[in-house]
């Protein structure tokens, strides 16, 4: 499995108490960018700090271009500041106290720090911020914040990017040249990039790779052209029961005790009552898990 | 008015200049053990930092003549390994000014530290700064404007400390006579004139330090 930019598995409890749920993620990305989809409160931004080593999972692993970063079983947990894991934020992360050049150049080593490092500004460059460089953070607009804050990832040469929902807060017309940006700089560095989003275009635009995440399940991973137009994924969730028969072909019915089926309110609330017919298509081919992640056509 | 004696003046800039140079790194990593950590006990340091702001100075005294005086546990060992002997010197008065210039500086600072924002110790850590880096180059940093005024108006409470330093320094004029302790001294011996001078200086040291510690506090919140 080593090559792959990105292998996790992660178990993570979200909230505390009543409230509390587990997240059960599992990620894999062979290059570009995955981006992990869902509702807010799925514990999308919960894994994605797991991944840079800034909560602890539960239990679990990552790998990273095959290195293992964390492994609950071998008792590896490489400490965030040594994973060389990019992270940006939604919220504003510039320092207050450094100017543009200053933030870009944090993460460097002191002597690579002192103005006019040509990495420094090659990057301000490519952010179109050279006439910014010397500007504080409180005087940016919020686009140009952000294009700080991925400058100033991407100067320690992070082997793996993570973004938490970055562009959430600005409004649509910067967003579209943000995205044009990031994909451009990622395709530039060749840095492979996860991606936290809960806007269905924003996650279609950027991903090569789409996981579904819902109150804390991955239920479906894929191109983003399958998973994504309209958000007709459908869960369904119960107990297998008992064999009713089988059919042929190596075709089998079985009866699912008191299933749960999840799904977009169009389609479900017109169903009450009446006979549902629904028709799964199963991704995973292990039949261990319990789980179906489905996609459905009425 | 004979001439200005300035030495209770000089003596109390001294103590709590020295007194500061304990209470602050002290200070300092108790206000961020007590911002950033969650710990067993964390309750009960607390109320161990806030205690000497509570309790009467004499008290604060008593408690330093008990540990470290000569019969005190660590007195005794001090005066053992280190032939130094603490009560009535003006080391005494250092202690007891740091005793209680430590809670003023630890529960100023720790709300300015909490008020760093997560995201931006996050980003740091993603960026390989390890626990000491990150502390000196982004918390504290973020936090100085309310560490600065936590410092300041220790400073101050140092500088004016009366009744530990009296049970623990005691008022040896030449040698542990502040001005607190002066302005006391000079009141009981009817030498009005004297105390109101040391009392001129000690009100404008603490005017400055209010007016100064205001100015850093409020844009602490405007970032």
């Amino acid at each position: 499995m080593s090559g792959h930019a990105l292998d996790a598995q992660l178990s993570l409890r979200v909230g505390r108490g009543d409230e509390s749920f587990l997240v059960e993620a599992e990620l894999a990305l062979e290059s570009g960018v995955l981006v992990l989809f869902g509702p807010s409160g799925a514990g999308k931004s919960l894994t994605l700090q797991a991944l840079a080593g800034l909560v602890s999972p539960q239990r679990g692993w990552i790998r990273v271009n095959g290195d293992v970063l964390l492994d609950h079983e071998r008792r590896i947990d490489v400490p965030a500041h040594r994973r060389r894991i990019g992270y940006v934020p939604q919220q504003q992360s510039l320092l207050p106290f450094c100017d543009v050049a200053a933030n870009v150049a944090f993460g460097l080593a002191r002597k690579e720090r002192r103005r006019g490092n040509p990495r420094v500004q090659a990057l301000l460059e490519e952010f179109n911020l050279s006439d910014l460089a010397r500007a504080r953070p409180d005087s940016l607009s919020g686009g140009e914040r952000q294009r700080v804050a991925l400058a100033r990832a991407l100067a320690v040469e992070p082997r793996l990017l993570l973004l938490d929902e970055p562009f959430a807060s600005i409004d649509h017309a910067a967003r579209a040249t943000l995205h044009q940006v990031l994909k451009a700089t990622l395709d530039h560095h060749g840095t492979p990039a996860v991606f936290v989003t809960h806007d269905p275009e924003e996650a279609a635009t950027l991903g090569d790779t789409v996981a579904c995440l819902e109150r804390g399940r991955t239920i479906a991973t894929g191109s983003p052209a399958a998973l994504l137009p309209g958000g007709q994924t459908v869960l369904v969730r119960g107990t297998s029961a008992e064999m009713v028969g089988r059919v042929s072909n190596g075709r089998v019915q079985i009866r699912v005790q008191s299933a749960v089926v999840e799904g977009p309110a169009s389609l479900l609330n017109e169903s009450q009552g009446r006979e549902l017919e629904l028709e799964l298509r199963a991704r995973s081919s292990e039949p261990a898990r319990k789980r179906s992640p489905d996609e459905e056509a009425e | 008015m004979n001439a200005i004696d300035s030495f209770p003046i000089l003596l109390s800039l001294r103590v709590a200049a020295l007194a500061m140079l304990i209470a602050v790194p002290l200070g300092i990593a108790l206000a961020w053990l007590q911002a950033r950590r969650r710990y067993p006990l964390r309750r009960l340091v607390d109320a161990f930092i806030l205690l000497p702001l509570v309790l009467p100075p004499s008290v604060v005294g008593f408690f330093l003549v008990v540990l470290l005086g000569r019969r005190g546990a660590l007195g005794q060992w001090l005066e053992r390994f280190f032939d130094v002997t603490l009560v009535f010197s003006p080391g005494a008065a250092v202690v007891a000014s740091c005793a209680v210039a430590l809670p003023m500086l630890v529960k100023t600072a720790q709300p300015a530290i909490e008020a760093v924002p997560a995201e931006l110790e996050k980003v740091g850590r993603s960026l390989g700064l390890g626990p000491l880096a990150l502390f000196f180059r982004v918390t504290l940093p973020a936090a100085w404007r309310g560490v600065l005024a936590a410092i300041v108006l220790a400073f101050a409470r140092g500088i004016g400390e009366f009744g530990a330093t009296l049970m623990f320094a005691g008022n040896i004029p030449g040698r542990t006579n502040t001005m607190p302790l002066e302005i006391y001294a000079a009141y009981q011996a009817g030498a009005d004139a004297r105390a109101a001078l040391y009392v001129a200086v000690l009100t404008l040291i603490s005017l400055a330090v209010v007016l100064v510690a205001s100015q850093l506090a409020p844009k602490q919140e405007a970032r």
